[in-house]
């Protein structure tokens, strides 16, 4: 493409689209403070504390129905196997979100009824991504952005699963 | 943007003008996706481009009502890569979704307000969603992400 009139071409790059956006998520990933604005953003209630725990248990029940769904049906460990991982990873950044949270006794998942694991998965999947989009409402700062980011990471999950 | 630092939402209308400025460039894109790609996956691409339109316009009221003056688009854009196929057109389709997650997420990370959240919520998540296909269409591993618009590392 060539050059247009001032102020001149935006290149599509991710470094164009995604720099400004990403200027503000070193705070998000880490959960730094370095103003007052974001300080006050970070300060956790007791209960987004409490809510937030509840979102590491419903992370660790999902990771869980992965585990029964591809014991159940291994043929799905080429489609859900990447899955898997990529939610095993979304729970390790809600623990380290939520220092305090200790494993829960999350109880058995039960096995997919009727041999069909992934339609099963599926509910799992959308379930845990419906509860954590709405517990990013009740967050704010670097907690609502990870909750929001795990929401839609999950509900790729949910279509590659259809 | 309107002197709104002194008032509480200043860092989330801040985050909303970056967030209308990826939907401006997405719309653009749009345009160079869907004519690279063949008749049978330009619907997707329209689909989408009119998604991003929606919340264009969505976003120019929101801040406007607010006094803030919303972010225009810019006066050209330059593509990132050559697209002269549908492989090229999804990958830029990919780079498009994921600018817009990326500020999406920071809309999350910056918002005051409930309402906020949950715009930002629906958007992220249906431009992940939209990711996920194109991702597949460009031959992209993996297709999903386990934390879109955070950074990697």
């Amino acid at each position: 493409m060539s050059s247009t009139p001032r102020p001149g071409p935006r290149t599509l790059t991710r470094r164009t689209l995604l720099v400004a956006s990403a200027a503000g998520l070193a705070v998000a990933a880490t959960g730094c403070t370095s103003s007052p604005p974001v300080a006050e953003r970070d300060t956790v209630t007791g209960a987004q504390a409490s809510e937030l725990a509840a979102q590491v248990a419903v992370q660790e029940t999902l990771v869980g129905a992965y585990e029964t769904a591809l014991a159940a049906d291994p043929s799905l460990a080429a489609a859900a196997g990447v899955l898997a991982d990529q939610a095993g990873e979304q729970l390790d950044r809600l623990r380290a979100a939520a220092p305090g949270s200790s494993p829960s006794a999350t109880p058995p998942v039960d096995a997919p009824a009727g041999g069909d694991a992934r339609a099963w998965l599926r509910t799992q999947v959308a379930a845990a991504a419906s509860s954590h989009a709405d517990a990013a409402l009740g967050q704010t700062g670097a907690r609502a952005a990870l909750l929001g980011s795990i929401a839609a990471g999950l509900g790729g999950h949910e279509a590659r699963l259809a | 943007m309107a002197d709104d630092e002194t008032t509480g939402t200043a860092a989330e209308d801040a985050a909303l003008d970056a967030a209308l400025a990826a939907e401006h460039a997405a719309v653009w894109g749009y345009g160079a996706v869907g004519a690279a790609l063949g008749p049978e996956d330009r619907g997707t691409a329209a689909a989408a481009e009119a998604a991003h339109r929606e919340v264009r316009d969505r976003l120019i009221t929101l801040l406007d009502a607010r006094g803030a003056d919303p972010a225009a688009p810019e006066a050209g854009y330059e593509l990132p890569f050559p697209v002269l196929s549908p492989v090229d057109a999804a990958a830029l389709a990919v780079v498009l979704e994921e600018g817009v997650t990326a500020a999406w997420v920071r809309v999350l990370d910056r918002a005051v307000e409930r309402t906020t959240r949950g715009l930002a919520v629906a958007e992220l998540g249906a431009a992940e969603v939209r990711a996920v296909g194109w991702r597949e269409a460009a031959g992209r591993t993996p297709v999903t992400s386990a934390l879109p618009g955070l950074p990697t590392g």
